[in-house]
């Protein structure tokens, strides 16, 4: 009886804490709205940070409920940027990038995923064209200071001003701007999803040749390459009737959807991914061929912040995903049109 | 009373043994199953345990009643929380006896996890995973999601708001339509895998720079290989 008693207690203890941990911050009294010049100011100053600083820490991110950590390594030398991460869970994974190229490496399957990333230009674009997309999509409050992974930060709540899209509050290194925690709300503000550093050192020393060696060391690994080819929606055939407020398409490419294992029949398969962005979360809709044998049923599905809806459009199969709400990735779906 | 005193003392030493973790699994059954249908085997379990503690330390030799009070109280502020998901009832999978088990001793000794399982909830608000499909699986882990849900096994109440509409345009569109609420972790579908690590491709096109989404896809979004 008194040893299932102190077990009931860990037990509550373990909810209560894990509770706290995911429970958001108090919201003082304190907030203070920002104007879009303000809006823009943060945003670059926390997107200049991850350009200029040299910072290595671990990184804990919790979503639909599994937590992953990785230890993360992030260097700036000049124009060039170079990152080493290495996943603490699972499977052993270590992903390395310099600039917009990276690996994923798997060590134990020796297979080696190149990517050829050539986004990463596309933000300060956003920001540049003065539009302020951001301050007329979102609500940004400034709620003080707070201590975070043993530094004094600023919080930021961006609110959205519509239902179709999340809520996000960000902790900025008062020192450098660097992010060190996003939180993804839903509606009632509820946590979605939290990434943050759980420790971290900014100003380390840049160490490039810890990334650069072993992106040049792939002997033995099957490397899988997938290419992306630019394309256009319209030149697809494809059309969004009714584009979905804010978001604004960044990209679109023809894609195969890389394999998980040797003989994968699906590997080659090319699909159509366009890519909208409201400047702080991105929307991709994929189009490809329907085939009754592969894709069986719609589905949608929410994991964290994370939604994904499938189903079929006559002869073709859309799978839409992105971290805004449901009702958000119906109306990409819905407004798909094909008029070839 | 347990089969003829020989079957009987032979069934404590079990009981004993279990409380020790000396048994192995088919023990362990057995020693379960006389200790679910027997008063005594009960009483003695009871006692095994609380010989235990006290033998470990002075401080759990203390008044039962303490504890009682204070989970009497606990339980009465865990009921006033409100109820974010309803744990449906736990149903075994036929055949299977170890589950069948498991399900009795979670009615009898363990209706508190009912209680606590509601404080689990405002995790699982967080963390639910809600699946919206057809009535055939998709391929895969999908397909264990489907038979969960036929059996009845703990299938929690939709724990994020899911606007009816979009439910009902997805029935539509497929046909008959179910939600099903499981932990994220069920969900590793390949399939649903290799678009999820496509979308994240582009996770550096956020305004909160390349750290942000990119760290994170880097951090969770990698299927295995």
């Amino acid at each position: 009886m008194l040893k299932r008693s102190l077990s009931h207690l860990a037990w509550i203890l373990a909810v209560i804490c894990s509770t706290a941990v995911m429970a958001a911050p108090p919201v003082g009294a304190g907030d203070s709205p920002l104007a879009p010049s303000e809006t823009r100011a943060w945003l670059m100053r926390i997107h200049d940070a991850a350009s200029h600083q040299n910072f290595q820490g671990t990184f804990v991110v919790s979503a639909g409920g599994a937590v992953s950590s990785s230890r993360i390594a992030h260097f700036c030398v000049g124009a060039s940027q170079f990152e080493r991460i290495e996943s603490l869970d699972g499977q052993m994974r270590r992903v390395f990038r310099h600039d917009d190229v990276v690996h994923t490496l798997w060590p134990q399957s020796r297979v080696a995923l190149v990517e050829q990333r050539n986004m990463f230009a596309t933000f300060p674009a956003l920001l540049h064209k003065g539009d302020d997309r951001i301050a007329s999509f979102y609500d940004v409050n400034s709620q003080g200071t707070q201590r975070m992974a043993g530094r004094d930060a600023d919080v930021l709540l961006l609110r959205p001003k519509d239902s179709l899209r999340y809520g996000y509050r960000l902790w900025a290194d008062r020192g450098t701007g660097l992010l060190l925690r996003v939180e993804v709300l839903g509606g009632r503000g509820e946590v979605l999803e939290s990434s943050a550093f759980s420790d971290l050192s900014i100003g380390v020393k840049a160490q490039t040749d810890s990334v650069l060696l072993p992106m040049k060391k792939l002997d033995g690994y099957r490397i899988v390459n997938p290419a992306l080819t630019p394309t256009r929606l319209d030149a697809e055939g494809w059309t969004l009737r009714q584009g979905v407020p804010g978001f604004e398409q960044v990209s679109c490419v023809r894609r195969p959807l890389t394999g998980m294992t040797d003989g994968d029949d699906d590997a080659a398969a090319q699909v159509l991914q366009a890519i909208y962005s409201d400047g702080l979360t991105h929307v991709s809709v994929f189009i490809e061929p329907y085939d009754p044998a592969r894709h069986l049923r719609g589905l949608q599905a929410a994991s964290g912040a994370t939604q994904t809806l499938m189903r079929r459009l006559g002869n073709w199969w859309v799978t839409v995903i992105g971290d805004v709400p449901a009702a958000t990735l119906q109306q990409f779906a819905n407004a798909l049109e094909y008029r070839k | 009373m347990l089969n003829g005193s020989g079957d009987g003392t032979r069934a404590l030493q079990g009981l004993s043994a279990l409380v020790d973790g000396e048994l192995d699994p088919a023990a362990t059954r057995q020693a379960c199953a006389q200790w679910q249908g027997n008063a005594t085997a009960r009483a003695s379990w009871h006692a095994y345990h609380l010989i235990g503690d006290v033998m470990r330390s002075d401080d759990l030799a203390s008044d039962a009643a303490h504890d009682a009070g204070f989970l009497q109280a606990l339980r009465i502020r865990l009921a006033a929380e409100p109820v974010v998901l309803a744990p449906q009832r736990v149903e075994a999978p036929t055949g299977e006896e170890a589950a069948s088990e498991r399900r009795a001793a979670l009615r009898g000794r363990w209706s508190w996890l009912g209680q606590a399982a509601v404080a689990a909830g405002f995790m699982a608000v967080a963390s639910a995973l809600v699946l919206t499909r057809g009535n055939a699986p998709l391929q895969g882990a999908s397909d264990s999601l489907a038979e969960s849900a036929a059996r009845g096994n703990p299938v929690l109440a939709a724990a994020r708001p899911m606007p009816a509409a979009a439910s009902t345009s997805i029935a539509n569109a497929t046909g008959e339509a179910q939600t099903i609420v499981v932990d994220g972790k069920l969900l590793r579908d390949a399939r649903l895998e290799r678009y999820f690590a496509a979308h994240a491709q582009f996770d550096g096109s956020s305004a909160l720079g390349v750290p942000s989404g990119f760290l994170r896809a880097a951090t969770t979004q990698a299927p295995e290989r």
